[in-house]
C-alpha cells in the first residue's frame, strides 16, 4: 500500500511518515502544494493524507485535483481548522474523511486502515491477525474459527488495537476514537480498563491468546 | 416621541399663540368698525330728529316719549355743541341679562327749553361677533391642525423612504452572515451623506469582523500544528522499547497535559466564535434527539459510576444550531457524570422548552459569583480534566441562542436548567 502524506510542518511530516511505515506502508511525501500536485499526476497512490494549510496553494485544491483525475486514492484532510465550513467544504469536494489536528497518529493510521479497506474491497475482506479473524460487512470475530459476540465498543476497540499492532496505544487515544470529542467529559479513562478487561477475557474464553498487554504508565499493545 | 409626533406638536406650541393674538387682532378691529358705523347712524339719527323736533309742537306727544332707544328730558344743563358717544348696558327683561348699546347724549335746545336728548343703539351683535370669530379660529385651526399632521404623515412616507430603507437595512444586518447591505444613492443631500457615512462603516465593519474571524482561525492553526507535532513525536517516542515504566509515564503524561492544552484552545476558540456571533442558525434542532444521544454516548460512563439514571424526554425543536446544541448538552450532562459520586443519580427532563439536568454530588454549592465565568474551576479538582471553561461555554451557547440557564442547589442535588424564551 503506497501513501503520500502532503504536510509543510517537517517535524509532523516526519512523525506521521515513520509511524505508518512502521505499520507496513510505503509513504512518500509533499511539504508543498507544488510537489503534491505533481507527485499525484505522476504517481498513484492508495491513500493521501493532506494538510489545509500550505505554501503555494491549498490542499483542497489537490483534492479537486485528485477528483478530476477521477483518482481511486482514498483522500483524509488533517487540518488545523476545525470550523464546521472547513470539515463540510472538505468532504463536499470529495475528502474521504477529516481529522483534526492534533490527532493521535494511532488514530491516523486506523483511519487509513479503515479507508484503505473500504476503498480496496468495498469492506469485502477479512482482517486476519493470527487465529484472530474478522468480517468487517458482518461485523463478527472469530477466534480459531469460532464465532465471539462482542459489543459495539469491544469490537472497535478490537479493530483499532489490530491496526495499530505492536505499537504502543495511550489511553486517550482509545477513549478518543471510541467516544470521540466527547471523551474528555469522562474525566478518568477508567472505563477503558474495562471494556479492555472484558475483550481480553473473551477472546481468552474463546481459547484466543491474551495478545492485549497492558504497558505500565502508557497504555496497551496488541500483538 | 416620533419625529412627525414633536415636530407637529412644535408646530401647534407655535402656532396657538398667534391664533390667540390672530383672533383678538380681528376682535378689535371688528368692535371699532361696528362702533364706528353705530355712532355714524346715531349721529345721523340725532341729526333727523332735530330737524323734526325744530318742526314739531310744544305739546307734541314726541317729548314725553321715554324709551331705552330715545328719550328727552328737560334740563337745566347748557346747551352742548356735540354730542357724546360711549357704550353702555343695559338690563333687557326679555332675556334677563345685560345688553351692550351705544348711547348719544347731548343738551339741545328748543322753543326755549333744554332738554338732554339720549339715544340708544343695540350692539346685541357684538357678543355673536365674538363667538363668531372664536369659531371660525377654532375651525381655522383645527383645518390647520388636520393637514398639518396628514402632510406631515404623507412628507415623512416620502421624503422619509430613504432614511427608513437604510434603517431597516441596519436592523438586519448580520455579521456572520458577511453580505453587507448597499445604501444606495437618494435625491436627498442629507441622506445621502447619512448612507455614505454607512456604507463606510459597514465595509470597515465587515472588513474589521473578516480579519478577527481570520486571526482566531490562524492562531488555532498556529497553536495546534506545534501541539500536533509534540504529539506525534511523543506517541513515536512511547514506541521505543527500551524506555522505562517511569519515563512511559512521563511520556504519556506529557501528552495528556498537552491534548489538555489542546482542548484549552479549542474551547477558547469555541467561545471566541460565540461572541462573534460565528454560529448564526435560524432553523431548528431536535433537543430530544441530542440529549437521546449523549445519553447513549455516556450510558457506559454512568454505567460506570453506577448511577441510577432518570429521563424524562418530551419532543422539543429549539433554535439553536446543532453544533452548539450537541456541545450545551455533552457539558452539561457531562458534568453530572463527571462531579457524580459513585452510586448517585441523574435526572434529565427535557419538555418543549425547558432542559433540566439535576444530579448528587458531594461538592458545595458553586458560588453564584463567577458560577459562569471562564477559569472559576470549583475548588477540588477533579482529575485534571477540568479547565473551567465547560460552564462559561454553556453561558455563552444560551446567551447568544436566546436561551437562559440557571442553577439551583439543595443538597446533595445540583440543577441546571436551560429555558427557551419564547
Amino acid at each position: 500500500m503506497k501513501l503520500l502524506i502532503i504536510e509543510d510542518e517537517p517535524a509532523l511530516r516526519t512523525a506521521i511518515q515513520q509511524y505508518l511505515e512502521r505499520q507496513g506502508y510505503v509513504c512518500e511525501v509533499a511539504a508543498d502544494f507544488r510537489e503534491a500536485i505533481h507527485k499525484v499526476n505522476e504517481f498513484e497512490y492508495d491513500c493521501i493524507v493532506a494538510d489545509i494549510t500550505l505554501p503555494f496553494g491549498s490542499g483542497l485544491e489537490v483534492v479537486k485535483e485528485l477528483k478530476h483525475m477521477s483518482s481511486r486514492a482514498g483522500i483524509i484532510i488533517i487540518s488545523a481548522k476545525d470550523s464546521l465550513e472547513d470539515k463540510l467544504q472538505g468532504l463536499e469536494l470529495g475528502a474521504d474523511d477529516y481529522l483534526t489536528k492534533p490527532f493521535h497518529l494511532s488514530e491516523l493510521n486506523a483511519r487509513i486502515n479503515a479507508l484503505l479497506r473500504r476503498k480496496n474491497f468495498d469492506g469485502n475482506t477479512s482482517i486476519n491477525f493470527n487465529e484472530i479473524t474478522i468480517k468487517p460487512t458482518s461485523k463478527t470475530v472469530f477466534i480459531n474459527e469460532r464465532s465471539i459476540t462482542l459489543t459495539g465498543k469491544e469490537y472497535q476497540l478490537l479493530l483499532y488495537l489490530i491496526a495499530n499492532q505492536h505499537r504502543v496505544i495511550t489511553k486517550s487515544a482509545l477513549a478518543g476514537h471510541l467516544w470521540g470529542d466527547s471523551y474528555d467529559q469522562a474525566g478518568s479513562y477508567d472505563f477503558i480498563y474495562t471494556h479492555i478487561k472484558n475483550l481480553r477475557k473473551k477472546m481468552l474464553e474463546a481459547g484466543g491468546e491474551d495478545y492485549i498487554k497492558t504497558v505500565y504508565g502508557a497504555g496497551y499493545r496488541f500483538g | 416621541m416620533k419625529l412627525l409626533t414633536r415636530s407637529t406638536l412644535y408646530f401647534l406650541v407655535i402656532m396657538l399663540p398667534i391664533f390667540a393674538i390672530g383672533a383678538g387682532y380681528l376682535f378689535k378691529k371688528f368692535d371699532k368698525e361696528i362702533r364706528h358705523e353705530t355712532d355714524e347712524e346715531l349721529v345721523n339719527d340725532k341729526i333727523q330728529w332735530m330737524r323734526y323736533l325744530d318742526t314739531a309742537k310744544v305739546d307734541n306727544a314726541v317729548l314725553l316719549l321715554k324709551t331705552p332707544e330715545f328719550s328727552l328730558t328737560p334740563t337745566t344743563a347748557p346747551v352742548q355743541k356735540k354730542p357724546k358717544l360711549k357704550g353702555v348696558r343695559i338690563f333687557q327683561e326679555p332675556e334677563n341679562s345685560y345688553a351692550p348699546f351705544r348711547e348719544l347724549s347731548q343738551v339741545i335746545s328748543f322753543h326755549g327749553q333744554n332738554y338732554l336728548l339720549v339715544m340708544r343703539k343695540s350692539q346685541i351683535e357684538k357678543d355673536d361677533l365674538l363667538k363668531n370669530i372664536i369659531h371660525v379660529m377654532l375651525i381655522a385651526f383645527a383645518g390647520l391642525l388636520f393637514f398639518a399632521i396628514l402632510f406631515n404623515f404623507i412628507i415623512s412616507r416620502n421624503v422619509w423612504k430613504p432614511f427608513h430603507i437604510s434603517l431597516e437595512k441596519i436592523r438586519h444586518l448580520q455579521l456572520s452572515k458577511l453580505d453587507m447591505p448597499q445604501f444606495e444613492q437618494t435625491n436627498v443631500h442629507e441622506f445621502n451623506q447619512l448612507n455614505d457615512a454607512l456604507n463606510n462603516m459597514s465595509t470597515r465593519i465587515a472588513q474589521d469582523y473578516t480579519t478577527m474571524k481570520e486571526l482566531t482561525e490562524d492562531a488555532a492553526h498556529e497553536m495546534q500544528t506545534p501541539l500536533a507535532i509534540v504529539q506525534g513525536k511523543l506517541e513515536l517516542l512511547l514506541q521505543d522499547d527500551t524506555l522505562s515504566e517511569e519515563q512511559l509515564k512521563a511520556i504519556t503524561q506529557s501528552s495528556d497535559e498537552l491534548q489538555r492544552l489542546s482542548r484549552l484552545n479549542h474551547n477558547l476558540l469555541l467561545l471566541a466564535k460565540i461572541e462573534n456571533q460565528q454560529f448564526h442558525f435560524t432553523e431548528r434542532t431536535d433537543m430530544a434527539a441530542v440529549t437521546e444521544k449523549y445519553l447513549q454516548l455516556f450510558d457506559e460512563l454512568m454505567a460506570e459510576k453506577q448511577l441510577a439514571v432518570e429521563q424524562t424526554i418530551q419532543p422539543a425543536s429549539w433554535q439553536l444550531h446543532p453544533a452548539l446544541a450537541d456541545i450545551l448538552v455533552s457539558n452539561l450532562l457531562g458534568n453530572a457524570i463527571k462531579y457524580n459520586t459513585h452510586g448517585g443519580s441523574i435526572r434529565v427532563s427535557l419538555t418543549a422548552t425547558t432542559l433540566m439536568i439535576t444530579n448528587t454530588s458531594d461538592h458545595p454549592e458553586i458560588p453564584p459569583a463567577g458560577r459562569f465565568q471562564r477559569f472559576k474551576k470549583q475548588e477540588v479538582s477533579h482529575g485534571g480534566a477540568s479547565n473551567g471553561l465547560g460552564l462559561a461555554i454553556c453561558k455563552k451557547i444560551t446567551d447568544s441562542s436566546s436561551l437562559n440557564i440557571s442553577y439551583h442547589y439543595q443538597s446533595p442535588f445540583h440543577t441546571f436548567t436551560v429555558t427557551t424564551n419564547s
